[in-house]
C-alpha cells in the first residue's frame, strides 16, 4: 500500500520546469482569486483566459510523472521539514481539481448574472482559490503539518464560500458545519500529537517505516479516522451535508460535493495504510458503515421532495460504494490481484463520481434558477422547456447509477471483480442494492420532469455556457469509463 | 529550586483547569468570555514556563488579543443597541440528555487517559510529574462535555476554543516544545483564531436576521462518536 502512495524513495530530482509548475499550481489559484476579488470579471472568457496557467501547469506535472513516475521535494524552514510527493495518483487527483475548479469558475460569471449577489458575493472568487490551491497541496503534501495546513486552509475556505449565500438557514447550517469541522479537525490534531508524542516525526515516509501496531497506533487511528471521517460526511457523521448544500450557491455546492469531501477521505486513506497495515476490524466497521450508508443514502434520496437534499444524500451513498471497498485495500490476507483491483476501482469510482456530481449539481442548479422552485414537484413540464438542463442530469446520473460505459461502470465492475475473488459477498450485495436504489431515486426525477400536464410556468433565461459546461463535465465522466486504461496505467506505473 | 518550579506548575494547571470550567459554565455570556481571556493568560503563562518564548508570543496575540476580541464582538459589547438577552443563556435540557453527555466526555477521558499511559509509560508511577499535561487531558474532556452539552453557538464556540488549547497542552506534553510541535500549535491558534472570527461574523448576521433566538435554536445535534 504504501508504494501506491507514492511514498518511497524517489530516482530522479525534478527539473526546473517541474519546480515551476509545482509553484503555479500551488500559489498561481489563490493569487488568480485575489486578482479576481480587484477586478470582478463579468463574463466567462477573461477567467478562460487566467485559468490557462493554471491548467498548462497541471499538464507539465502530468508530462514529467509520466517520464519518471515519481517526483519528491523537501524543504527545511526553521526546523520543520515540508515535504512533497509526486506520483501517478496525486497527479489525477490534482488534475481532476484543476478541472472542476475551472469549470465552476467558468460557471460562476453566467450564475452570478443570474441571481442577485449581495456586496459580499464577489468573495467567493478568493475563497475559490484559495480552496483549489490547499486541494492541490493537498494531494501532494507527505507530512502531517503541511496536511493539516492544507486541511484546514480548504476547510476554512470551504466554509466561507457555503455562507456567502447570506440566508438565516445558510448561515446557521453554516455554522455547525463550522464547529463540527474545527472540533474534527482537533481530533485529528489529537492523532497527531499522538504520533509525534510516540514516534517524533510526522514525515509519512518516515512513519511507514517505524510504525507498529499497537494500542498507540490504533488510538491515534481512531482519532484521525474520527476527524476525517466527520470532514468527509462517512456515514454516521453526515447529518451536516444536506442543510449546507440546501441553501448553498451551484458553484459551491460543486466544489464541496466533488473535491472537498473526497480530500478528507484521501488523507483518512493514505493515513490508515500506514497506521493500520492489515488489521481486520477497522476497516470491517468502515465497510459495515459503507452498506448502511449505501442504504440510507439511497433511501433519503429517494424519499425527499428537495432536488438539492436529493443530489446531496446520493453523495452520502456513493460515498459508502467506496467506505465498502476499505477491507478490500487494508484488511488482512487480500491477495495481490484483488486489492490492486480494488485500488482501481476505488480511485475511478471517486473521480468518476468527482465529475458526475458535479455535472449534477450544476444541472440541478440550472433547473431551479430556471423554475424557480427547489423541489421535484416544481419540475414539472420542465422536459419542454428545458431539455438541455435534463439531458446533463441524465448523462451525469448514468455515471452515478453505474450503467455502461461511464467511470461508474468501470469502477463498480473492477469493485466487483475484487469482492467476488476475496468473497466479500455482502459488499457485492450492497453495491447491487446500491444500484437499484440510485436507479429509483433518479427516475423519480424524471417521473416529474416528464409531466406534460403542468400548467405552464414562466421560466428564466440561463446564460448560454451554463449547461454546456455542465455537459462537458458529464461527458468527462463517461468518458473516464470508455478510456479507463490511461488513468489506471498512470496510477500503476509508480511500483510492481 | 525544582520543587518550587514544580509549585508554580502546579499552581498554574490548577488555575488554568478553574478558568476553562468557569468559562464552560458560566451562564453569563460576558462574563464566560472574560474568563476565557484569563484562562488565555494563563495560558500564556504556560507557555512561557515551558521555555516556548514565540509559542506565548503567538498565544498572547491570537489567543488572548484577537480571538478575545473575537467573543465580545460577537456579544455586541462594541455596538450600542446589542440586546441583553444575547448576555444570557439558560440551559433547558432533559436530564437524560446531559447525562449522556456526560458519559460522552467520560468515554473520552478514559480513551486519550489510555493512550497517554502507552505514550508516557512512566507517567502511571509518577501521575503528578506532568501537572500541565493532567490539566489538558481534564480540560480537553470538560470541553468536550460542554461542546455536546450547550446548544447556544457563542458556548459552542467558546467550548471548541478551551478544547483546542486543551489539545495544545496535550501536544507539547507529548512530544514536548520541539520545533515541530510548535509549529504544529502555531497552526492551530491560527485555525482557532480564524474560525472563531468566522464564527464571530456568523453570530452577528444570524442576530441581525433572526433575532436572539436563533442563537439558541441549533437542533439535531451531530455528536462525534470516535
Amino acid at each position: 500500500m504504501i508504494w501506491r502512495f507514492g511514498l518511497v524513495d524517489s530516482t530522479f530530482d525534478p527539473l526546473m520546469t517541474t519546480h515551476l509548475a509545482l509553484a503555479a499550481t500551488l500559489a498561481l489559484p489563490l493569487l488568480l482569486g485575489l486578482l479576481a476579488l480587484l477586478f470582478p470579471p463579468k463574463r466567462a472568457w477573461p477567467v478562460a483566459l487566467a485559468s490557462v496557467p493554471v491548467l498548462a501547469s497541471g499538464l507539465v506535472l502530468l508530462a514529467a510523472v509520466e517520464q519518471v513516475q515519481l517526483l519528491r521535494w523537501q524543504w527545511e524552514i526553521v526546523g520543520v521539514t515540508v515535504s512533497l510527493r509526486l506520483n501517478g495518483l496525486s497527479v489525477l487527483l490534482l488534475l481532476m481539481s484543476q478541472w472542476i475548479g475551472f469549470a465552476a469558475a467558468l460557471y460562476t460569471p453566467g450564475h452570478m448574472r443570474l441571481t442577485s449577489v449581495g456586496p459580499l458575493g464577489f468573495w467567493l472568487w478568493p475563497l475559490m482559490g484559495a480552496l483549489i490551491s490547499a486541494l492541490s497541496l493537498i494531494w501532494l503534501a507527505t507530512d502531517l503539518l503541511t496536511l493539516y495546513i492544507a486541511l484546514e486552509l480548504m476547510g476554512l475556505a470551504a466554509v466561507g464560500m457555503l455562507l456567502l449565500s447570506g440566508k438565516a438557514t445558510a448561515l446557521l447550517a453554516g455554522m455547525r458545519y463550522l464547529l463540527l469541522a474545527l472540533v474534527g479537525s482537533l481530533a485529528y490534531l489529537l492523532g497527531v500529537a499522538l504520533i509525534l508524542g510516540h514516534w517524533g516525526q510526522l514525515d509519512l515516509q518516515g512513519l511507514a517505516g517505524v510504525v507498529e501496531p499497537g494500542p498507540v497506533a490504533w488510538i491515534a487511528a481512531a482519532l484521525v479516522g474520527g476527524g476525517l471521517a466527520l470532514k468527509a460526511a462517512l456515514f454516521p457523521l453526515h447529518g451536516w451535508l444536506s442543510p449546507v448544500h440546501g441553501n448553498a450557491w451551484t458553484p459551491v455546492s460543486v466544489l464541496h460535493a466533488a473535491l472537498v469531501i473526497k480530500a478528507s477521505l484521501f488523507i483518512l486513506l493514505q493515513l490508515w495504510s500506514i497506521l493500520l497495515p492489515d488489521t481486520f476490524y477497522a476497516p470491517h466497521v468502515i465497510a459495515w458503515l459503507g452498506m448502511l450508508a449505501i442504504v440510507w443514502g439511497g433511501l433519503l434520496a429517494w424519499r425527499t421532495d428537495s432536488l438539492k437534499t436529493l443530489v446531496a444524500s446520493s453523495t452520502v451513498a456513493q460515498l459508502g460504494y467506496l467506505m465498502v471497498a476499505f477491507p478490500l485495500l487494508l484488511g488482512p490476507d487480500i491477495a495481490q490481484l484483488p486489492r490492486a483491483l480494488a485500488w482501481d476501482g476505488f480511485w475511478l469510482q471517486l473521480i468518476g463520481h468527482a465529475f458526475a456530481k458535479a455535472a449534477m449539481f450544476m444541472a440541478a442548479g440550472n433547473l431551479i434558477l430556471a423554475t424557480g422552485e427547489s423541489t421535484l414537484k416544481g419540475l414539472a413540464g420542465s422536459s419542454r422547456r428545458l431539455p438541455l438542463s435534463l439531458l446533463v442530469f441524465g448523462v451525469a446520473s448514468i455515471t452515478l447509477m453505474g450503467l455502461p460505459p461511464s467511470a461508474g461502470f468501470t469502477a463498480k465492475w473492477l469493485l466487483l471483480q475484487a469482492m467476488v475473488m476475496s468473497q466479500q459477498w455482502w459488499a457485492v450485495a450492497a453495491l447491487l442494492i446500491g444500484t437499484l436504489l440510485s436507479a429509483a431515486y433518479i427516475f423519480r426525477v424524471f417521473r416529474y420532469s416528464f409531466d406534460e400536464t403542468a400548467p405552464r410556468h414562466h421560466y428564466q433565461p440561463l446564460a448560454p455556457g451554463m449547461d454546456l459546461i455542465a455537459l462537458a463535465l458529464a461527458f468527462i465522466a463517461i468518458v473516464l469509463g470508455l478510456l479507463a486504461h490511461f488513468p489506471l496505467a498512470l496510477m500503476n506505473g509508480g511500483g510492481v | 529550586m525544582i520543587a518550587s518550579f514544580d509549585a508554580i506548575e502546579t499552581l498554574l494547571a490548577i488555575g488554568l483547569t478553574i478558568a476553562a470550567l468557569a468559562c464552560l459554565f458560566d451562564r453569563h455570556l460576558v462574563r464566560a468570555s472574560c474568563f476565557f481571556v484569563v484562562f488565555a493568560i494563563a495560558m500564556t503563562l504556560a507557555w512561557w514556563l515551558l521555555g516556548a518564548p514565540w509559542l506565548a508570543a503567538a498565544e498572547l496575540l491570537l489567543g488572548v488579543v484577537l480571538t478575545g476580541l473575537c467573543f465580545f464582538y460577537a456579544l455586541g459589547i462594541f455596538s450600542p443597541d446589542a440586546s441583553p438577552a444575547l448576555r444570557r443563556d439558560e440551559l433547558h435540557e432533559p436530564w437524560g440528555r446531559a447525562v449522556a453527555r456526560l458519559i460522552l466526555a467520560l468515554g473520552w477521558f478514559v480513551m486519550v487517559g489510555a493512550a497517554i499511559r502507552y505514550v508516557i509509560a512512566e507517567m502511571v508511577y509518577s501521575p503528578t510529574e506532568h501537572p500541565l499535561l493532567l490539566a489538558g487531558i481534564v480540560i480537553i474532556a470538560c470541553a468536550l462535555g460542554a461542546f455536546a452539552l450547550h446548544r447556544h453557538l457563542l458556548r459552542r464556540l467558546l467550548a471548541f476554543n478551551i478544547l483546542g488549547s486543551g489539545v495544545f497542552m496535550l501536544l507539547a506534553g507529548l512530544a514536548g516544545t520541539t520545533a515541530t510541535a510548535q509549529a504544529l500549535i502555531v497552526v492551530g491558534l491560527c485555525i482557532a483564531w480564524l474560525g472563531s472570527m468566522l464564527g464571530a461574523l456568523l453570530i452577528r448576521q444570524l442576530v441581525h436576521l433572526e433575532g436572539v433566538e436563533a442563537l439558541g435554536c441549533d437542533d439535531e445535534p451531530k455528536e462525534k462518536a470516535t
